[in-house]
């Protein structure tokens, strides 16, 4: 059944179906095939981890008839220590990021959207702008920094930024999100004796969950992503992070690994799915009211 | 408005402060006087630095422990990345003055660290006997110099690009191999007569007019300069157009691949072309042969893969070296263990055992020889070194490459020849672009 909708869309003069189970059908087909396309690459990576390692590179198919679990045993024990004391690494460094940007992050948005202080727009305007330089613009006069303090082949260039908030992207996104907050519930708190401790600690940060845990999702991905820090800082293999191995798999001098390389990808893929799936309730409410696009 | 105009200067200005300072690279070559030749007391902590995955790590770890046990008191602190990555770090180390004491150094990226004067040059300290290179042949130690003739490394292995051909199919195509010194035109020939003769979905050989090796072999062959004392380049336009239309007759001929399909060429040794069993002949590195040789083993009918020196010409062969060796920056501050490092590297037999010509063959003449002669040395590695002593006897020349070869001449020359084969420019137009690009960043 189709009806002309003429008082709704004149502009468009066009026939539309209403037919909820033919919108519903083409949406999903669209979906799914768009879902597939994306997701073929990693299911072809995790495929290729089962396959032996002569075959790794050779098909773009998914099915093999000898599959193993080779690359895993192999790619676990790969390199100057096994992946354990990698994956644990990069477990502490990930989860201080994350301790670090909630403390320094929230305190800082919480002072930008609700007080009163000299300089606030000004000072703000340059946490924006810190954003507008690239990474690679203060890399080397940071490098030179932690350098100096000595901070070499540890954990501290990674972590301790975090807890001065030095990510402004996240300072931000906390302050659009305490602004939408109704300053009522603040003047409510005051009237109740509250001071700004525990205006921010009773009212504002149980509001904003969904922006902690979007931010909390973010640092968790970055932090577990990062390559270009961990090279530079950490030199000694008993302190690399996840990404440091997998890097240390290939060799375009040499010879690589790649069944073992995809192996341990899928594994270090594997906590980020699963927090993604814990955090998507927190994630997209804080997506949908941030105006985060 | 006029509030947050001001507030948006301020914030700019303070960042272009933030941003702009610290980063510049300054010129003066520091160094103390102390120990420049090399001599002084092999003790404390060294700093080594190299490219290569976990198996080379750990052959150079096996050394560096080796050097440790023998020097009672030093300490080596060891990074490793892979080859883009390495150098991402270490330009990193190099503006912040904090190289390490032992540094990695191909000739390619080699006068980008010298036009900075971020180097030490090494001859003091060969004449003071730290560093021996008695077992070098001397055309292999020039690779190392830099434009003012200085050695700046000390190369320790050596690697070389070959033409390398997939035998089975060639015996399919009833071509066989192309003959001893064989040239450019011969080598275009053979491709054509075994096209036509080739499975479906197989070719001659890539798109490959865009590969700055390749390029390189030919000029050598033909007797050409690649750059000029400037560092600019020194071959003709009208060269360049001559190789561009050699490839271009065969990609339209359908004897090379097409443009589209070698963008999808992906990267390493084990998943080329030429290892996939798609392609007759292509050029690889010459330490490519063991790890392709293992990929194409896989496919149907076990096909094998050799190595051959490069086409030759009116000049002879057209055989480079690609050196990889040791340097010392100048603000390394323990000298003496540095060059102590180097030279045990580099010519200690024991050594060389354990490294096994991992990044090249070994430059020591002894320690490749006691290689050679070890039984237990792999028939495609020993094709490797062996066609190296081949080619290190005709005495290839040496290219001194201009700060930003790497940067500049190597990327501009592969977009150049793909806008031709994309049918985006004609070869003169794109050999007109390239000289003006490769000129703009080359040199100074």
């Amino acid at each position: 059944m189709t009806t002309v909708s003429i008082t709704a869309r004149p502009l468009l003069g066009r026939r539309r179906t209403r037919n909820p189970l033919v919108i519903g059908l083409v949406r999903h087909a669209v979906l799914i095939a768009v879902l597939l396309v994306m997701l073929y690459p990693v299911v072809w990576m995790v495929a290729a981890s089962f396959r032996p390692t002569a075959e790794v590179m050779n098909s773009l198919g998914l099915l093999s008839r000898n599959y193993t679990l080779d690359n895993y045993r192999n790619g676990w024990s790969a390199g100057q220590l096994d992946f354990s004391r990698y994956f644990l690494n990069s477990i502490a460094i990930t989860a201080l990021s994350i301790a670090g940007n909630l403390f320094a992050c929230s305190l800082t948005a919480y002072a930008f959207a609700r007080l009163e202080f000299p300089l606030k727009r000004v000072l703000f305007g340059l946490l924006l702008g810190t954003m507008l330089l690239p990474y690679h613009v203060t890399l080397v006069p940071q490098y030179i920094l932690f350098n100096e303090l000595a901070w070499m082949n540890t954990y501290l260039p990674l972590v301790v930024p975090k807890w001065l908030g030095a990510e402004a992207f996240f300072i931000f996104l906390m302050v659009q999100f305490i602004r939408t907050l109704p300053r009522e519930l603040d003047d409510a708190a005051r009237i109740d004796g509250c001071g700004h401790w525990r205006t921010f600690s009773r009212i504002v940060i149980p509001l904003s969950l969904p922006a902690i845990g979007t931010t909390a999702l973010f640092t968790f991905i970055n932090s577990w992503n990062d390559f270009l820090g961990p090279l530079l800082y950490l030199n000694r293999p008993e302190l690399w992070t996840v990404s440091l191995g997998l890097n240390s798999f290939l060799d375009v001098t040499g010879e690589s690994a790649y069944g073992s390389l995809f192996a341990m990808s899928t594994l270090a893929l594997a906590p980020i799915v699963g927090f993604f799936l814990v955090a998507q309730k927190l994630l997209i409410e804080g997506v949908a009211t941030t105006g985060l696009k | 408005m006029r509030t947050r105009l001001g507030t948006t200067a301020l914030a700019c200005a303070a960042l272009l402060v933030a941003g702009c300072n610290g980063t510049s690279v300054t010129d003066d070559s520091a160094g103390g006087g102390e120990g420049q030749d090399g001599k002084g007391e092999i003790t404390g902590k060294l700093q080594l630095t190299f490219w290569g995955g976990a198996n080379r790590a750990a052959k150079t770890n096996a050394v560096a422990d080796m050097f440790v046990k023998e020097h009672a008191g030093v300490t080596i602190d060891r990074q490793n990345a892979d080859f883009g990555n390495y150098f991402n770090k270490l330009n990193i180390q190099a503006s912040s003055k904090t190289l390490p004491c032992v540094m990695q150094l191909q000739g390619r990226q080699l006068n980008d660290y010298t036009k900075r004067k971020v180097l030490l040059p090494l001859d003091p300290m060969i004449e003071s006997g730290a560093i021996k290179i008695d077992d070098i042949p001397k055309e292999v130690v020039d690779t190392g110099r830099g434009p003012d003739g200085k050695l700046y490394f000390l190369p320790y292995g050596a690697a070389y690009d070959a033409v390398g051909v997939n035998e089975t199919l060639a015996t399919q195509a009833g071509v066989g191999l192309p003959p001893d010194n064989y040239t450019w035109a011969q080598y275009t020939d053979w491709m054509t007569r075994a096209s036509a003769k080739l499975p479906k979905g197989t070719f001659a050989a890539g798109s490959r007019g865009g590969l700055p090796n390749f390029f390189i072999a030919y000029q050598l062959a033909n007797g050409k300069q690649l750059f000029t004392e400037d560092g600019k380049l020194g071959f003709t336009k009208e060269s360049l157009v001559e190789y561009w239309t050699m490839w271009e007759k065969l990609r339209k001929a359908g004897t090379s691949m097409g443009a589209d399909a070698q963008a999808d060429e992906p990267e390493g040794a084990e998943q080329g072309f030429i290892a996939q069993g798609r392609l007759l002949t292509d050029s690889i590195p010459g330490n490519a042969l063991t790890p392709a040789s293992g990929t194409l083993a896989t496919k149907g009918g076990g096909q094998k893969l050799t190595t051959l020196p490069m086409p030759s010409g009116p000049s002879g062969g057209g055989n480079a070296m690609f050196t990889s060796g040791f340097a010392i920056p100048t603000n390394c501050d323990n000298v003496p263990t540095a060059a102590a490092f180097i030279d045990f590297f580099t010519n200690d037999p024991e050594a060389g055992a354990l490294f096994k010509s991992d990044n090249g063959a070994a430059t020591n003449q002894k320690v490749l020889q006691a290689q050679l002669d070890d039984p237990e040395l792999p028939e495609l590695k020993k094709r490797e070194l062996a066609l190296y002593q081949q080619i290190v006897a005709k005495k290839p020349p040496t290219i001194l490459y201009p700060p930003g070869y790497q940067a500049t001449f190597e990327s501009t020359f592969t977009r150049s020849y793909e806008e031709i084969a994309f049918g985006k420019k004609t070869v003169e137009q794109a050999a007109e672009s390239f000289f003006t690009e490769a000129n703009a960043g080359l040199g100074g």
